[in-house]
C-alpha cells in the first residue's frame, strides 16, 4: 500500500501548484477606471459615435468654416439675388451659357456653373410672355408661356439668341460661385449658415455653462444645506417648474427688448436650470452621507470647498449628460424664439432666424429654407445620439459586464 | 386622500398667484410703459391713455385690480388692437387651436404609445430599429421645418389638400403632423424606455412564473406599470397642444390663440402677451393637476400622500 | 422513492454583447419526491440561473444549450411557451428573493392573487375571491377579509413574502422552488417564513428546492443538499455527511465561513479567499482551482469528476483520485463516476 503511494505520487498531474500560477488566471479582469470604461463602452456606441462626430463638424462648420469663405454673412451681390444651388442652363454662345432666374432675371455663367453676370433687360411683353435681355450688343428673347402651362409638353423657356433657339436646357449644373445658392439680397447661403452655426452654437453653448453654473450651485447648495433651507429651495423650483417657461422666455424677450445676442444668452441661461438644479441636488444627497464627505465635514473643510472638491467630481457623470441634452434644446429654442421673430437682430442671423426669413419665399426659393432646416436637425441629432450615448455609458447601472 | 388633493389644489392655486404677481411686474418693467412707440405719442395723449386704462393709480391699486381682474377670468383690453379685449381674442383663437391640438393629441395617444410597446417588445429587431430612428428623427426636427417640409412636399403638390386654414377635414392633417412630431416621437421613445425599464422587473418575473398568459402579463402587469411616466408627460403636453402651437398656427394660417400671441409678440401688444401668458399658465396647471389625480388613481403608492421617488 | 425531478446535464449560457457567460456549466441532479433539496453556493455560482432553468424563464440573451429536464418523466426543455405554461405556478410555483419587487405594486393582493388561482382553474371570480381569502389564512395573514384589499405598499416586507408564498401554493403545485426566501427580511421574520414553508410543504404534499447562501437554513430544513461553484456541482450529499464530513475543499471553506453555531460550538468566522470566476472566462480546469489550498497540475487542466465517496455523497475533487496526496478527512475513491 504504501509502496503504491509512493509510485503514484511520481504523477507530475498531482504535483502542488503555488499559489501565484493559479492567481494569474483569475485575476484578469481589467479594473478600468469610471472614465476609461465609460469611454470604452462610448466608443463601442455606433450611433453615439456618429454623433461625436457630427457635432466636431458642426463646430468647425462653424468655428472655422467662415476663414475659408470668400464673402462675409453680410456681403450683397443685388445681381445675383436668389439664386439656387442648382440650375438649368441653356447655351447662347461658345463659351456662353444663361439661365433665368424665379424672378426672370437672365444671369451669364460659363459651363462649369460659374456666375458672371446679369443681363440687362430690355423689353418685358408680358402679354406674350417674351422678355429680351441685352448680350454683347445683340438681343436674347426669353419666352416662358410654356412654363405657366398646365401641359407644358416638356418644354420649360425657349432661349432665342442670334435666330437660334433652344427649347431645351443644354444641361443641370451647380452653382460654383455660391455652392448653397443666395438669398433675397444677393447673400451667400453657405456663408450665412456658416456664421448662424456660430450664432446658434454660441447661444447654445454659454446658455448651457449659465444653466449649469446656476443649477450645480443652487442644487449643491440645496443638497447639502438640508433642512428648511433645501425645502423652500426645493419648493421655489417645485412653482418654476410648474411654469410654461418658453412664456417667460417669450416674455423676457420682448420686455428687454433688445435683439441682441446676450439678450438671448441671458434669458436662455436664466431660465432653464431648474432641472439641473433638481439633478445635482439628487447627487449630492446621495453622495453626502459618503463617508469621505462626512470625513471632510467633520474637519471643517468649507461647504463652498466640498462642493467643488468632492460633490461635483462624483456628479461629473449626470452632469455631462444633461448638459448634452440642454444644448441641442438651446438650439432648439433659440431657433423657434428667431422663428417667432424673437431672434439676433440683422444683419447676423441664427439659424432659426434664416428659417424665418426663407418661409415667405418657400414655394419659389425652398433651397433657402432646407438648408438652415437641416443645419438645426442636423445638429438635434448628432448631439442627441452623443447624449443617449453618454448616458448609457456613464450609467452606473451598467457598470457590471 | 381627500388631503392630498387638497394639498395639491392649493398648490396650484398659489403657483397662479406667484404667476399673476410675476407677469404683472413683468409688465410694469417695461422700459417707457406700454405706450411707447417708434415716434413718441404727445405727451397729452399718454396721459389720457393711461387715465384711461387706470395705469395712472398707484401701483398697489393697479396690482389689486389685475389680480381682483384675474380672479374674474378678466384679461383685460388689448392696446393695439382697440375695441378687442385679451379674453374676445381667446375666444376668438382658442375653438380652431382646440380642434388642431385635439386631431394631434389624438395622433399621439394613437401612434406614439402603440409604436413604443411594439418596439419594446421586439427590442433590437428590425421594426425596432426603424421606429426609434424615425422617433430620433421626429424629436430632432423642429416643428417648424416640418410643417415647411410638408406644405412643401405635399399639399403644395396636392390639389386637394388645402395649405393653409381648416376649410375641410383634411386640412388638420398638416398642422396635426407638424403640432404632434416632437410629442408623438417623444412618447414612443418614453413608452419603449418605460416598458423595457418595467420588463425588468422581478414582478413580471413572477407574473410570469405564476403561468400567465403573455398577454396578460405585458397587457395588465407591465403596461399599468409603464404607463405611468408616460402619463405624467402627456398630461402637460397636452396642455401645451391644445392650446396650439405658435409656429404651427403661424405657417398654416390658423387663427388660433398661438397665432394671436405670435401676432402680439410682434405688436409688442403688451397685455395681450401677459393676458395670454396668464392663461396658458393656468391652463397648464389645471391640466398638470388633473394628471396628479389621474396618476393617484393609477399608482396606488400616491394616495398615501407619499413622494413617488423621481 | 420515484424522483419528482431530474436535471441531466444542464448548460445555460447568456449571449451577451460582451461575450458568452457561461451560468451553469452541465450540472445534473434528481429530487425524490416529498424532498427537501438545498442548494448552496456564493453569490453568482448559478444557483438561480439553474431554478430558472427549470421554470424555463431564462431571460433574453440567455438559453439552455444543452441537457434535459425531466419533471414526472416531462422533458421541460422540449415544451413549447404554451405547454410550459400550464406547469408554471400549476405543477411548478417558484418563490422569488426579493418580496419588495416581486410583487406588483400596481394591483391589490387579492386581484394578483385571484388571476393566479383563476389562470389554472374553473373557478369563478368569487370563488377564486374565497380561495385567495383561505390561502391568505393559510400563510398567515391576519384579518385576510380587509388585507385582501390592500395594495402591496401597504404590507411588510415579510406579509409580501407571505403573499407571494400564497400565490405560489394557490394551486397545489407538486414542485415549489424557493430562491433565496428569506434573504431580504429580518432575522426573526427569517424563521417565521421557513417555518410557514416546512408546514405548507407538508399540507400540500409538495416538493421543494430551496436555494440559499445559508448553510444554516440548509441544515433546519433540507434533508439533501447540492454545493454549486463557477455554475458546476461541486458536492452533492445528504445532510447528515455534508457537515459531519464534508468532501470537497470548497464545502469545508463554507463550513468554516458559517457565522452561527451550527454545530453546536461558537466558531470563528473564516472567510474563503479570493473571489469567484470570471463566468465569461472560466478556468478551464477545476473552478475552485484559483482559491483551493490544495490544487494541483491537473485541477487547472481539467475539472474533476464526481467522485462517489458513499450512496449518499458524491465529490468534484481531485483529492479522491488515488493518486493525489493525502489531505486529512478526504477519502480516496478506487473508480470514478461521472
Ligand atoms: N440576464 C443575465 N445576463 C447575463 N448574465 C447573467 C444574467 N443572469 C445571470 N447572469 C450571470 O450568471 C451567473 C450566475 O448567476 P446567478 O444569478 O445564478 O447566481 P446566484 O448563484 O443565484 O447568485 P446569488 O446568490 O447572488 O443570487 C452570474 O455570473 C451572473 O452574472
Ligand atoms: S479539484 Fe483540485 S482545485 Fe478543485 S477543489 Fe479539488 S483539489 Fe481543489
Ligand atoms: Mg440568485
Amino acid at each position: 500500500m504504501a509502496e503504491r503511494v509512493v509510485t503514484r505520487m511520481r504523477n507530475p498531474d498531482f504535483e502542488l501548484v503555488e499559489s501565484s500560477k493559479k492567481m494569474n488566471k483569475e485575476q484578469t479582469r481589467r479594473s478600468l477606471t469610471y472614465w476609461k470604461d465609460a469611454w470604452r463602452r462610448l466608443k463601442n456606441n455606433r450611433l453615439a459615435m456618429v454623433g461625436l462626430a457630427g457635432v466636431i463638424l458642426i463646430i468647425l462648420f462653424g468655428v472655422i468654416g467662415p476663414w475659408f469663405s470668400p464673402y462675409s454673412y453680410s456681403d450683397q451681390d443685388n445681381r445675383f439675388t436668389n439664386i439656387p444651388p442648382r440650375f438649368e442652363i441653356y447655351a447662347i454662345a461658345d463659351d456662353g451659357y444663361v439661365f433665368l432666374s424665379s424672378q426672370y432675371n437672365l444671369i451669364l455663367v460659363n459651363e462649369k456653373g460659374e456666375l458672371l453676370d446679369k443681363l440687362v433687360r430690355t423689353n418685358m411683353d408680358a402679354i406674350n410672355k417674351i422678355y429680351t435681355y441685352d448680350y454683347e450688343g445683340e438681343e436674347i428673347e426669353v419666352d416662358f408661356k410654356n412654363r405657366l402651362l398646365e401641359d407644358d409638353g416638356g418644354v420649360d423657356i425657349k432661349v432665342t439668341y442670334k435666330n437660334v433657339t433652344s427649347i431645351y436646357p443644354t444641361k443641370t449644373v451647380s452653382n460654383k460661385t455660391f455652392p448653397w445658392g443666395t438669398d433675397n439680397l444677393g447673400r451667400d447661403m453657405l456663408t450665412r449658415i456658416m456664421f448662424g452655426a456660430r450664432i446658434s452654437l454660441t447661444v447654445a453653448f454659454v446658455a448651457t455653462l449659465v444653466n449649469l453654473i446656476i443649477g450645480v450651485t443652487y442644487g449643491a447648495i440645496s443638497g447639502l444645506e438640508g433642512g428648511t433651507a433645501d425645502d423652500i429651495m426645493m419648493r421655489s423650483v417645485d412653482v418654476i417648474n410648474s411654469i410654461p417657461l418658453v412664456l417667460y422666455v417669450i416674455l423676457l424677450m420682448v420686455i428687454i427688448d433688445d435683439q441682441g445676442l446676450w439678450t438671448i444668452i441671458i434669458t436662455l441661461g436664466s431660465v432653464y436650470w431648474v432641472g439641473m438644479a433638481r439633478l445635482v441636488r439628487g447627487q449630492v444627497l446621495g453622495l453626502k452621507e459618503q463617508e469621505y464627505v462626512l470625513a471632510a465635514r467633520t474637519i471643517g473643510v468649507s461647504k463652498a470647498k466640498i462642493i467643488s472638491k468632492h460633490l461635483i467630481p462624483n456628479a461629473m457623470g449626470p452632469i455631462i449628460v444633461s448638459m448634452t441634452m440642454m444644448i441641442p434644446s438651446a438650439v432648439f429654442t433659440e431657433a423657434f424664439l428667431s422663428f417667432i421673430g424673437l431672434g439676433v437682430s440683422a444683419p447676423m442671423a441664427s439659424w432659426g432666424t434664416l428659417a424665418n426669413d426663407a418661409l415667405a419665399g418657400l414655394s419659389t426659393y425652398p433651397y433657402q429654407l432646407f438648408a438652415p432646416s437641416i443645419a438645426i436637425a442636423l445638429t438635434m441629432l448628432s448631439f442627441n445620439f452623443l447624449g443617449d450615448g453618454l448616458r448609457s455609458a456613464l450609467d452606473p447601472r451598467l457598470r457590471k459586464g | 386622500m381627500i388631503g392630498y388633493y387638497l394639498k395639491r389644489i392649493v398648490s396650484a392655486l398659489f403657483t397662479l398667484f406667484i404667476i399673476a404677481t410675476l407677469t404683472f411686474f413683468m409688465m410694469r418693467a417695461i422700459p417707457g410703459g406700454p405706450f411707447t412707440r417708434e415716434k413718441p405719442l404727445p405727451p397729452q395723449i399718454i396721459a389720457q391713455l393711461n387715465a384711461k386704462y387706470n395705469l395712472d393709480d398707484p401701483v398697489i391699486v393697479q396690482y389689486f385690480n389685475y389680480m381682483k381682474g384675474i380672479a374674474t377670468f378678466d384679461l383685460g383690453p388689448s392696446f393695439k388692437e382697440l375695441g378687442l379685449t385679451v379674453n374676445d381674442l381667446i375666444r376668438q383663437g382658442f375653438p380652431g387651436s382646440m380642434k388642431v391640438g385635439f386631431v394631434a393629441v389624438m395622433f399621439i395617444i394613437l401612434f406614439g404609445i402603440p409604436l413604443g410597446i411594439i418596439s419594446a417588445l421586439k427590442q433590437n429587431k428590425a421594426i425596432d430599429h426603424v421606429v426609434m430612428v424615425m422617433a430620433t428623427i421626429g424629436v430632432t426636427v423642429p416643428s417648424f421645418v416640418v410643417a415647411t417640409l410638408y406644405i412643401y412636399f405635399i399639399s403644395s403638390r396636392i390639389s386637394w389638400i388645402p395649405i393653409t386654414g381648416l376649410s375641410n377635414p383634411l386640412a388638420y392633417i398638416g398642422p396635426a403632423i407638424a403640432l404632434s412630431g416632437y410629442s408623438l416621437s417623444y412618447v414612443a421613445r418614453l413608452t419603449r424606455s418605460s416598458m423595457l425599464e418595467v420588463l425588468r422587473q422581478d414582478y413580471i418575473r413572477t407574473a410570469r412564473a405564476n403561468g400567465l398568459s403573455e398577454f396578460r402579463v405585458i397587457g395588465k402587469h407591465a403596461l399599468k406599470n409603464a404607463m405611468i411616466p408616460v402619463i405624467t408627460y402627456v398630461g402637460p403636453m397636452i396642455a401645451a397642444i391644445l392650446t396650439g402651437s405658435f409656429v404651427v398656427e403661424r405657417i398654416f394660417s390658423i387663427n388660433g390663440i398661438g397665432r394671436y400671441f405670435v401676432e402680439s409678440v410682434n405688436n409688442r401688444d403688451y397685455t395681450v402677451i401677459i393676458g395670454m401668458t396668464v392663461f396658458y399658465s393656468a391652463l397648464y396647471i389645471v391640466m398638470v393637476l388633473l394628471v396628479d389625480i389621474g396618476y393617484s388613481l393609477i399608482d396606488p403608492r400616491i394616495k398615501l400622500g407619499r413622494k413617488s421617488g423621481d | 422513492m420515484s424522483k419528482i425531478l431530474e436535471v441531466k446535464n444542464l448548460r445555460t449560457t447568456f449571449f451577451t454583447h460582451l461575450g458568452e457567460v457561461q451560468a451553469v456549466r452541465g450540472i445534473s441532479f434528481d429530487l425524490d419526491e416529498g424532498g427537501i433539496l438545498g442548494i448552496v453556493g456564493e453569490s453568482g455560482s448559478g444557483k438561480s440561473v439553474t431554478s430558472l432553468s427549470i421554470m424555463g424563464l431564462v431571460d433574453e440573451p440567455g438559453k439552455i444549450v444543452e441537457g434535459e429536464i425531466f419533471f414526472q418523466g416531462t422533458d421541460l426543455t422540449k415544451l413549447d411557451h404554451k405547454d410550459m405554461m400550464q406547469f408554471r405556478g400549476n405543477e411548478i410555483s417558484m418563490i422569488f428573493q426579493d418580496p419588495m419587487t416581486s410583487i406588483n405594486p400596481a394591483f391589490t393582493i387579492g386581484n394578483q392573487l385571484r388571476e393566479v388561482i383563476m389562470a389554472h382553474s374553473d373557478l369563478n371570480k368569487d370563488q377564486a375571491h374565497e380561495r385567495a381569502l383561505e390561502l391568505l389564512k393559510m400563510v398567515g395573514i391576519p384579518d385576510p377579509e380587509s388585507r385582501i384589499k390592500n395594495f402591496p405598499y401597504q404590507f411588510s416586507g415579510g406579509m409580501r413574502q407571505r403573499a407571494l408564498i400564497a400565490m405560489a401554493i394557490a394551486n397545489n403545485p407538486k414542485l415549489l422552488i424557493a430562491d433565496e426566501p428569506t434573504t431580504a427580511l429580518d432575522v426573526t421574520i427569517q424563521a417565521q417564513i421557513l417555518e410557514l414553508m416546512r408546514d405548507l410543504k407538508d399540507k400540500i404534499n409538495s416538493s421543494v428546492i430551496l436555494i440559499t447562501h445559508d448553510l444554516g437554513v440548509i441544515s433546519e430544513i433540507c434533508d439533501k443538499v447540492i454545493v454549486m461553484y463557477g455554475g458546476m456541482i461541486m458536492e452533492k450529499a445528504d445532510i447528515k455527511n455534508l457537515f459531519a464530513h464534508p468532501q470537497h475543499p470548497y464545502t469545508r471553506g463554507l463550513l468554516l465561513s458559517i457565522p452561527t453555531n451550527v454545530t453546536g460550538k461558537k466558531k470563528r468566522l473564516i472567510p474563503i479567499e479570493g473571489s469567484p470566476p470570471d463566468l465569461m472566462d472560466p478556468p478551464s480546469g477545476c473552478p475552485f482551482s484559483p482559491r483551493c489550498p490544495h490544487a494541483m497540475e491537473i485541477c487547472l487542466k481539467k475539472a474533476a469528476p464526481l467522485f462517489k465517496i458513499s450512496e449518499t455523497q458524491e465529490a468534484s475533487c481531485w483529492l479522491h483520485h488515488q493518486d493525489a496526496p493525502e489531505v486529512s478527512g478526504m477519502v480516496k475513491v478506487e473508480g470514478e463516476q461521472s
